[in-house]
Formats: structure tokens, sequence, C-alpha cells
């Protein structure tokens, strides 16, 4: 664990994750607090790579839930393994006669076979998913539950259960307790409106796009091979696209994606030519490239 | 500390930000990990635990600086700007001067700030003790400045530094301490600010935040709301269209009438040797299509805003909705709500189409939505009413309501007049009426939230 803030930051920053002063102090809070954290923020700012880099700096295991319309308990939290359970029941079908042959009657023999009952519904069978893993895990975690937004606001609802108590109850088992707290971390682009009673429970994190000389780090880090002088300038142009009003602004990924394609191509500077090439990776909808020709910020 | 943090979220209710008890006790816990030495931390801290909104994001940010701001810094005192022979020169003039500086100058110029009391003086005067608008913070600190005597100050250095110069003081001499009077003044100014500042957080917390009563609220008619009311409304619709989505989303999950899908059900369970543990069932296209069409005349423009704010939040449970506003013609506005947040699109629709009384022309604007976009509707579209049926006595179209009747799958209406009113002056409600699949009366919010829930069933 870290002391303070700043070493969170540097920790960060080995696994080539560039934070601000605020992602390092929240990352610090929320394991201090014992809280997950709740991030929010346009798509393609690096939400879930926080998660990936803070689990790596800590050495612990990512465990990642990614959540979409529909997503219910049994695929979330665990799952009872039928066919498994079936498989053993015909392979001890001679142990079970056996153990049920001095039954005189049906009752007695149905009582006999409740009291074994436990074989069955033991963890033996037991599935688990992303959240009971995170729970039963041996050493400790950090769970990313990906777009929370997605999910339904029922699922968010079960949710406060497992996030405030760290414990889930299996009706065939009783309660299940976490060994370890693990660290959590929700990301959500803001799709629709997350419940006041999750909000209430985490720490808030808004990443908004960064600045221009962050996210030329980002591009330095990630990209080193693009010229520097080249670098700063698509940069640039990137951060005047987002003031356009486009229907998607182009993300931080985006960003590296297009120095990358700027690598491949061998470019030198950003003329006509290239960025007609290569702007369709920036810019995702016809009508976004039209306006950003007629704005004039790309020729 | 833990009086001020308190004193700080009380402030952050005042300025409408919902926090709740378990929140300031993880702000109080933030605060004693993190500790308030390094200020940004701190701040980081409290916007993390207590700002849970982006848009509370603006709110915050004006306070802090209101509740953990510092008196400011100190002024520069002589003995750190100027040399001694300089200190002495200076002390000089100044009693040679005596009878004619004021008390601030005297005061910049031995580094001392103005005690309490002056501040607290020239801030009652300036009216700091009433203000609960920290916007107000740049008038009063002005107000405060002059209440100091700063406006006299220019002449009184020019005089000073004149007389320093019959004393004999070389020319750095007098650059250095008309510098150093200079900063002191900037210095004077920051502290007048922040004094300013604080004191109007103070007052904002003393003040008693207006409480609304929610169910209330819900019950006003609309068109008895006031602007402080309706502010408080919008912030509920919100809350309520969160009710109602997940409403209207269990339904759409667990509602009556679902078909068993045998094919992916077997497909499922041949694991299990087709015993069937896990039900599958038919996905059923259930989203709802809608086409609203609003009247927005004086008369209905707070209904017809409230409607058009539920109708955004309840955006992701519907399949496709369209919207159309008339008055005297029809314009479809939904391309508004498309590209702008509702805060932006609501007034902008209202403000594309004018306003006026008795012009309102319902049989006009239904040829113009059938004439133009007759596309909105098909079998699977609900078209909604909004208005009060007042047509100025103009041709209400029955014949083209008849076809919108047929061509959808319902036809509602929502109507913010009371029941008995119906039919009678210009209202041609009686006459629509036998045509929609139902009518309902929305004078409030309640009523209206509740004819919207009806939209969702389904059937």
């Amino acid at each position: 664990m870290f002391s303070t803030p700043t070493e969170v930051g540097e920790a960060l920053a080995r696994q080539r994750y560039i934070s601000t002063d605020e992602i390092a102090t929240v990352v610090f809070l929320a394991a201090q607090l014992g809280k997950p954290i709740l991030a929010e923020g346009p798509a393609g700012v690096g939400k879930t790579e926080l998660a990936k880099a803070w689990a790596s700096a800590l050495g612990r295991p990512l465990i990642r839930l990614q959540c979409y319309e529909g997503l219910d308990e049994t695929k979330a939290l665990y799952e009872w393994e039928y066919a498994k359970q079936m498989l053993y029941t015909q392979l001890l079908r001679d142990k079970l006669s056996e153990l049920l042959a001095d039954c005189a009657t049906l009752a007695q023999a149905a009582d006999r076979l409740a009291g074994e009952e436990d074989v069955f519904f033991s963890r033996r069978f037991l599935l688990p998913r992303p959240l009971l893993q995170a729970l039963l895990s041996d050493e400790p975690v950090v769970l990313l539950i990906d777009e929370i937004d997605r999910a339904d606001a029922e699922f968010e609802a079960f949710l406060l259960e497992v996030l405030s108590d760290f414990q889930i109850s299996v009706p065939e088992l009783g309660t299940l307790k976490a060994r370890h707290l693990p660290l959590v971390l929700l990301t959500s682009n803001n799709t629709r409106e997350l419940s006041e009673a999750l909000k209430r429970r985490c720490v808030y994190l808004h990443i908004d796009y960064p600045t221009l000389e962050a996210e030329l780090d980002v591009v330095r880090l990630k990209v080193p091979e693009l010229a520097p002088g080249l670098a700063r300038q698509a940069v640039e142009l990137v951060q005047t696209l987002r003031e356009l009003d486009l229907k998607k602004a182009p993300s931080v990924s985006e960003t590296l994606d297009w120095a990358r394609a700027l690598v491949l191509l061998n470019a030198r500077a950003l003329d006509a030519q290239t960025l007609d090439h290569t702007l369709s990776i920036l810019l995702k909808h016809e009508s976004d490239l039209q306006r950003a020709r007629i704005s004039r910020v790309v020729r | 500390m833990d009086d001020r943090l308190i004193q700080f979220i009380a402030g952050l209710r005042a300025a409408g930000l919902r926090v709740s008890l378990a929140e300031s006790q993880d702000a109080a816990r933030a605060a004693a990990v993190l500790g308030v030495r390094d200020r940004a931390a701190f701040k980081s801290a409290l916007k993390a635990t207590l700002v849970k909104e982006r848009d509370d994001g603006p709110a915050f940010e004006r306070l802090f600086p209101l509740f953990f701001g510092s008196g400011g810094p100190p002024l520069i005192p002589p003995q750190q700007a100027l040399s001694p022979d300089q200190q002495r020169a200076l002390e000089a003039a100044l009693r040679a001067l005596a009878g004619d500086l004021s008390r601030l100058l005297q005061q910049l110029a031995q580094g001392q700030p103005p005690t309490d009391e002056e501040l607290a003086r020239a801030a009652r005067i300036a009216g700091a003790g009433r203000s609960t608008e920290p916007r107000e913070q740049g008038r009063i600190t002005r107000a405060m400045l002059r209440q100091l005597g700063l406006e006299r100050l220019a002449r009184e250095i020019a005089q000073l530094l004149q007389q320093l110069e019959q004393m004999g003081m070389s020319p750095e001499g007098r650059e250095a301490v008309a510098q150093m009077l200079q900063a002191n003044a900037e210095v004077l100014a920051e502290q007048a600010s922040r004094y300013a500042g604080q004191s109007i957080a103070r007052n904002l917390v003393e003040r008693q935040p207006r409480s609304f009563d929610e169910q209330g609220l819900l019950e006003t008619p609309f068109s008895e709301l006031t602007e402080a009311e309706a502010r408080e409304l919008r912030k509920l619709v919100t809350r309520l269209a969160a009710r109602l989505r997940s409403r209207a989303a269990l339904r759409q999950k667990k509602g009556a009438g679902r078909q068993l899908d045998a094919k992916t059900t077997l497909r499922a369970n041949l694991r299990t040797g087709g015993v069937p543990f896990d039900l599958h069932y038919k996905k059923r296209q259930i989203k709802p299509k809608f086409a609203l069409i609003c009247d927005i005349s004086t008369s209905m423009r707070p209904v017809a805003e409230f409607m058009l704010r539920l109708m955004y939040e309840m955006q992701d449970q519907v399949g496709k909705a369209r919207s159309f506003a008339f008055n005297d013609h029809l314009e479809e506005v939904s391309d508004a709500f498309l590209l702008h947040r509702p805060d932006v699109a609501i007034p902008n629709v209202l403000t594309r189409i004018p306003p006026g009384y008795y012009a309102t022309d319902l049989g006009f604007s239904l040829k113009n939505f059938v004439d133009t976009h007759l596309d909105a509707v098909d079998r699977r579209t609900t078209v909604i009413v909004l208005g009060d049926g007042r047509n100025n006595h103009r041709d209400p179209r029955l014949d083209l309501f008849e076809r919108l009747q047929r061509r959808s799958r319902r036809l509602v209406w929502f109507n913010p007049e009371p029941s008995a009113t119906w039919g009678q002056g210009d209202s041609d409600m009686l006459a629509y009426l036998p045509l929609c699949t139902a009518v309902h009366q929305v004078s409030n919010l309640a009523e209206l939230s509740a004819a919207v829930d009806t939209l969702f069933t389904g059937r």
C-alpha cells in the first residue's frame, strides 16, 4: 500500500499511466477509506486503463466485469454447475444405491438422501463469476466493473449490497464474506444517470479529456517513434477538433491510434493528403468529417 | 477544522447540492487521512467525497475558496523591501507629512494590515452583511477598498514621493518605496476580497435554504408555479424520471404475456439433459415509439416544458421518439434534443416558435403534421397530443385527427385543464375526445408523470 497520493502517482507512472494529481488523490483515498471509485467521463480517456495500471502497480490480479444490458446475477455472481452435478449423480449412482439399500420405506430413503444433500450443493459445484471470484480470491484483487451505466437499474441495486458489505448470500450455502477487501473501480460513460444510492457509496472521480500538455505526454510515452514536432501538431489538431460540436469527439485512445498510423505511414508533416487518408481514424461519423472540413480545422 | 467542514457542507447544501450524512462522514475521514497541509489534495479529497454530479462541480469550485481560503497573503514589511537608510528616510517623510496622509497609507508603508475592526467596519458599510450571492464578491470588495481609502492613495503616494525627493532620496530608493506601496496595495485588495468572500459564505450558510415540500410541489398546478418552484421542480423531474424508468424497464422484462421460446430453451438446457431448468422467452421489441405533438402557446409553456423534460429523461426506454411543437403552425423539434442537453434544448425550442395569445391553430397544425411528417407515425407509434384543445373557434380538422387515429397504435391526449372545463368556450376537447384511445388530465407534475407512466404499459 502507498502512504501518500504522490507515491500513488509515481507508481501509476511506472505502469506507463500518466495521472493527474486529482486521480492520484482519489485512488489513494479509495484505498484508505475502503470505498469503491466511480470514474465517469467521456469514452476513451483511460478509465479502464486506470484500473489495469492500478492493479499492476499493486501487483494484484485484475478481475473484470463488463456490464451490458440484460446482465444478471447468474452472469455476474455465481451459477450452479448443473452439468457437473448431473455427471456426479450419474457416476455415483452405485454408491447412492448402496447408501439407500437398507432403507425400508421411501420416506426413509428420502431422509437419508437429504442428509447427503450438502455434497451436491457445495462450493465444488459453484461456478464463481467475476464478483464472487473477487470476493473469494485467496489474494487481494482489483475489481473492475466496466461501463456500469449499460447494466440495468436492478443490477445496480443488487450491486449495492456487494459494494457496501462485501458479502453475498447464496441460499444453499449461507453468506459468503470477502476474504480480502477488493479495491473496486466502477466506470461509466454517462449514457444514463446512475442512482444516487450507488453514487453515495463511492468516491467520485470525473476524468475529462486531458490538457494539451498532458495528452502530449501520453503520446510521447506510448508512441515514442513519432517525431516531437509532429506529435505536438497532431495533438493540437485533436484538441481543436474536440472544440467543434461533433457527434463523437476523438478520444485519447484514438489520438494514440492516429499517432501510430502517422508513424506507420512515415508522415513528415500534417499535409492535406496525410490528413485526408488518416482523419477517419479520429472521426468515425461522416457528418463529423464534413464538419471538420467545413470548419477549416483541417483543409 | 471539523466546524469549518460542517459549515462548508451546509454551504454546499444551501447552494443546492444533495449531500448525505454518509457522504459528510466520508469527507471528514478523507480530510483526516490527507490532512490540510496539501491544499490541492485536500480539495480533491473533499470533491471526490462530496460532489457526485458533474453539474455540481462549479458550485463546489466557487464555495471552496470562500470557506478554506486563508485571510490572504501578508503585507510586505519595509524591513524586507528597503535598506535601513531608506527605511529611516521613509519614516522621517511619514512623520513630516503626518497630518496630511491617511491612515491607510501609513499602514501600507509600515507593512501593517488594517485591523479586524477596520475590515469589519468597511465590510459592514459595503453591505457584506446581507449578501448571499457569491458573484457580488467583486462589488463588495471594491466598496470595501473605497471605504478604506484606496481612491486617495495614488495622490498621497505622489505626495510622499515628492517629500522623499526633497529630503534627498535617490531615484532608486523612491522607486523601491513606490514598488513596495504598490505591492502592498494589491495584497490589501486580495485580503479585502477574501474577507468579502468569507462573509458571503457565512451568510449563505446562515440563510436557511428555502425548503420545498416535495409532495406539495408535485401537486401544484403548472399555471401557478413561481420561478423558484419551477427551478426546484426541474431538479425533481430527473429523479421522477429515474423512478419511471426503472418501472418501465421492469415491466418490459417481467410483463405478462411473454412467450416461451422453445428452440432457445432446448438449446440452453442441453447440458442438463434437456430438463428445462432455464427458461428462455421470445424477445419482443417492446420499447415504444412515440410522436409527441406539443402545444407551446403561452398558457401551455410550463406544462410543455416539463413534458419535454420527462420524455427526454426517458429516452433510453424509448425506441424512437420524434417531437413536434406548434402554436399557429407546426415544426419538428427532435433535432434540438439530439444535439443538446435538455437545459439548452428546451429554451431553444420554446424560442424557435414565437408565442402568442389567441394564435393557436390546432387544425392547421394538424394539417402541417399530416402533410409533412406523417412518416413519423406507423402502426407501432403512440401519438401523444399535449394541448388544451382550445382552437380559437377555428376548424378542428377532425378528419385529419381520425386519420392519425387509424394510422397509429394509440392516440393519447394530455390536457392540463380540469375536465370540467373541457368543451367550454373555444375548447374542442369534447370533439376530439371520442377519437382518443385515452385522455389524461395533467395539471401538475404528479398527474403528468402518472400519465407518462401509462405510456409504457405496453398496451
